[in-house]
């Protein structure tokens, strides 16, 4: 039956996406947050996705009907912003102390586009709610 | 006998399997819209239900010594779906390679959803004519 596929499919969009919203949430709390868990200042989170084959398909094709996960989450190895602030108690000999890498403009962009995408799985997924409903009524 | 009365049946539920089996490539697009490397695709509707009720592409029917024996079953209108899966082209692939363009994954699947709902209202009517020619005009609701 494809039709209830698609609410593994979509769902697994949906799930992805979040994820990606999470991390969104997370570099944007953590813009200004010089210490991390090690020590380091905080790196932006980045979710990398990868498309894997629906289960449960009567014959899976070499393309297509795919589902989403997320297959990482790496730290971006972008440089760390230098902020001069002699007075930190975390500054370097130069005065300047390490700040996050995280770009505003990145996130809000990432965030605008996990946004419409969980909300295409999410139209995708109600209209095959309805139109499951509607087999049933034949 | 039976075998005559859903014979006419048999072409609606291929088109819906073929119909439902596009929307399931659809909504997969729809979900891998942010997919590094990943490229749309689409069932080539045509094509698919030309393999599913017997056009090209279909394997031959079985010969059997009696008119009773069971007969091979047509093509899977899944499998013959996934035999016209085609890569979309013409969309624009942005730089990580993912060229699903989500504006018109939508548009496709909510006509593709229109097209669905169409063909299940037409095998309910043929139920109901079905249904007519069984119990007389009884079934029509009128005075009989």
């Amino acid at each position: 039956m494809s039709l209830l596929g698609i609410f593994n499919i979509a769902g697994s969009g949906m799930g992805a996406e979040s994820q990606r919203l999470s991390a969104v949430a997370s570099n944007i709390a953590n813009a200004n947050s010089a210490v991390g868990p090690g020590g380091e200042p905080y790196r932006a989170r980045e979710v990398v996705f990868q498309a894997v084959a629906a289960g449960g398909g009567e014959a899976p094709s070499s393309v297509g009907m795919a589902g989403v996960k997320v297959a990482a989450i790496v730290e971006s190895d972008a440089p760390l912003k230098q902020v001069y602030d002699p007075g930190s108690s975390f500054a370097d000999a130069n005065g300047y102390v390490k700040m996050p890498n995280v770009n505003n403009v990145d996130e809000m962009v990432n965030m605008l586009s996990a946004q419409q995408d969980y909300q295409a799985d999410l139209e995708a997924f109600n209209v095959a709610k309805t139109l499951a409903l509607r087999t049933l009524q034949i | 006998m039976i075998g005559s009365l859903d014979n006419g049946l048999e072409f609606y539920r291929q088109v819906l399997a073929v119909r439902g089996y596009r929307q399931e490539v659809l909504a997969a697009d729809i979900a891998n819209a942010s997919t590094p490397g990943f490229k749309a695709v689409d069932v080539d509707f045509a094509q698919a239900l030309a393999i599913a009720t017997g056009g090209a592409g279909r394997p031959r029917a079985l010969l059997v010594a009696e008119p009773g024996q069971m007969q091979a079953g047509n093509t899977s209108a899944n499998a013959a779906a996934a035999g016209a899966v085609k890569y979309q082209i013409g969309t624009q692939v942005s730089l990580d390679g993912n060229s699903v363009d989500l504006d018109l994954e939508k548009t496709t699947a909510a006509a593709n959803a229109v097209d669905y709902e169409a063909v299940a209202t037409f095998t309910t009517q043929a139920l109901k004519l079905l249904s007519i020619a069984i119990n007389g005009s009884s079934a029509l609701g009128g005075g009989g």
